[in-house]
C-alpha cells in the first residue's frame, strides 16, 4: 500500500509539516509535550494491555511509521477511521460537549499521525496508549480554559480535513415519549430526572427521597424497558453485551 | 480486535457516563473504550436514549410525578414552567401558554405514614373513564405531590375539567382517599380548542 500509486494519493488526514500542507503558524504556541508510550504511556490511570500489539490499530501505526512521511495514506485513513469515534466518545464523556469532543478527536489524531510520521512515536504498536495519554493531556488542557482550547484549535485549524466521526443518531422524541408513557410511574420519574441533564443516582435519590442504590435499581429496570420499546428487539439487552 | 476483551455491562457504562464511577474506575473504562468498539457502540446507544428522553421532556410531551427539587432544577436551566399550587382538596382555573415548556401542578396532601400512593384521574371529556396511576413517587417527609403534565397534549385540549384523587394504599391493599383536586382547564386565547 505504500507503493507508487498509493503514494500519489492525497493524505487522508493532512498533518502539519508535510508536503503540500501549511506548517503550523509561527505564532502558534509550542506543542505540549505529549508522552510517547516508551516514556510515559499515560500520565495517570489505566494503561492498555500488551496484547493490543497486533491489533488493527497497531498494524496501521507500524505501516505509517515504516513509510516515508505522508506516504501511507491508506494506513492513515484506516487509523483515523478506527480511532476517531473512540476519541470523540472520550471527549463527550469528559468535556460534555459534542463540538469540543469532535475538536478533541481532530487534535489528538493529528498529533498522533504527526508523531508516527516523524518517527517520534518509537513503539508504534503502542499507539493506543499514546492516544489515551494524549486524550488525557488535551482534556486537561482544555479544562484549563477556553483560551487554551482556542489556541489548540487555531494551531490545527488549517491542517485538519473535515472529519467524518460517527455520532449516534438522535432518536425520534415522539417515539421515546410514547415509550416513556408505558413505564411505571417510578421508573419514568427516575429516567426523566436522570437524563434531563445527566444526573447521577445520588442527585436523583436526594430529590426523590430515595437511596442512590434504590435509584440505580429503578433506573436499570426502566432503561431496559425503554430500550426494548424504542429500539425494538435489536435494543434488548444489547448494551454491554455486544 | 475485541474478540479477547470482556465487555462492560450496560450499568457500568451508564455509571461511567453519569459520573458515578470513581477516578480509578473511570480510567479503566476510558482505556477499555479506546480499544472496544462494541462497548463504545453500546455507550452511544445509551447516550442516544438519554438524549431522546431529554428531547421528549423538553418538548413537553412527557408526564411524570417528580419532586419540587427537580422542578427547581429544570427551572434553573431555563425551561419556562407554568405552575399551579393547589391546597389540600383544592381546585384551580388553569391554562397553558403557547410558549410554556412545562406544566406543573403541586398538590398539598397529608402524606404522613403513607407507604404507597396511587391516583385516579377522570375528566369531563371522557365521562365514566377512570385512569388509574399506581405507585407514584413522592418525597417522604413532605406533604406535597408534584406532577409534571404533558403540556404538548394539554395545549390542544378544549375546555374541560379534570379530577385527580390521591389514594394511600396500605401493605395489605386497603385504600384510603387522601385528597381530591379539580383542574378547570381553558385553552389559551387564540390557541387550538379555544
Amino acid at each position: 500500500m505504500d507503493g507508487p500509486e498509493a503514494s500519489r494519493a492525497a493524505p487522508a488526514v493532512p498533518v502539519p509539516g508535510t508536503a503540500g500542507e501549511a506548517p503550523p503558524p509561527a505564532a502558534a504556541p509550542a506543542a505540549r509535550a505529549v508522552p510517547t508510550p516508551s516514556e510515559s504511556p499515560a500520565p495517570q490511570g489505566a494503561a492498555l494491555p500488551p496484547e493490543m500489539a497486533d491489533s488493527p490499530e497497531a498494524r496501521a501505526a507500524r505501516r505509517i511509521a515504516a513509510a516515508a512521511p505522508g506516504r501511507a495514506p491508506e494506513a492513515e485513513a484506516e487509523l483515523y477511521r478506527l480511532l476517531a469515534p473512540r476519541v470523540r466518545r472520550y471527549g463527550q464523556r469528559h468535556l460534555r460537549d459534542g463540538h469540543a469532543a469532535a475538536d478533541l478527536a481532530q487534535q489528538v489524531l493529528v498529533l498522533t499521525l504527526e508523531q508516527l510520521r516523524s518517527g517520534r512515536l518509537r513503539e508504534p504498536e503502542r499507539v493506543l496508549s499514546f492516544v489515551l495519554g494524549a486524550c488525557r493531556l488535551t482534556v486537561t488542557d482544555l479544562r484549563r480554559g477556553e483560551r487554551r482550547r482556542e489556541d489548540l484549535l487555531q494551531r490545527h485549524a488549517d491542517a485538519v480535513s473535515v472529519a467524518d466521526i460517527h455520532v449516534a443518531p438522535r432518536l425520534d422524541h415522539g417515539r421515546v415519549a410514547d415509550c416513556l408513557a408505558r413505564l411505571p410511574e417510578r421508573e419514568r420519574a427516575v429516567i426523566v430526572m436522570t437524563f434531563y441533564d445527566d444526573q447521577p443516582s445520588e442527585t436523583v435519590g436526594r430529590e426523590l427521597g430515595l437511596t442512590a442504590g434504590h435509584v440505580r435499581v429503578i433506573r436499570h429496570r426502566g432503561i431496559e424497558k425503554l430500550r426494548r420499546c424504542v429500539l425494538g428487539d435489536a435494543g434488548a439487552g444489547a448494551a454491554g453485551e455486544p | 480486535m475485541s474478540g479477547t476483551l470482556k465487555h462492560l455491562p450496560a450499568d457500568e457504562l451508564l455509571a461511567y457516563w453519569l459520573g458515578e464511577t470513581d477516578a480509578a474506575a473511570t480510567d479503566l473504562v476510558d482505556a477499555h473504550l479506546l480499544q472496544c468498539d462494541a462497548c463504545g457502540r453500546a455507550l452511544d446507544e445509551l447516550v442516544a436514549l438519554g438524549a431522546g428522553v431529554r428531547d421528549a421532556f423538553r418538548a413537553g410531551t412527557v408526564a411524570a410525578f417528580t419532586s419540587g427539587a427537580f422542578v427547581r432544577r429544570a427551572t434553573s436551566q431555563g425551561l419556562r414552567i407554568r405552575e399551579y399550587r393547589l391546597p389540600h382538596n383544592g381546585s384551580a382555573n388553569c391554562s397553558v401558554a403557547p410558549d410554556d415548556d412545562l406544566l406543573v401542578s403541586r398538590l398539598e396532601v397529608p402524606l404522613a405514614g403513607v407507604q404507597r400512593l396511587d391516583a385516579v384521574a377522570e375528566n369531563s371529556l371522557e365521562p365514566g373513564v377512570r385512569h388509574e396511576l399506581h405507585d407514584l413517587p413522592f418525597v417522604p417527609g413532605t406533604d406535597e405531590v408534584t406532577s409534571i403534565v404533558n403540556a404538548a397534549a394539554v395545549k390542544a385540549w378544549p375546555e374541560h375539567e379534570l379530577w385527580l384523587t390521591l389514594v394511600a394504599v396500605a401493605p395489605g391493599g386497603e385504600r384510603r382517599e387522601l385528597g381530591r383536586y379539580t383542574f378547570r382547564h381553558r385553552p389559551w386565547p387564540g390557541q387550538a380548542g379555544a
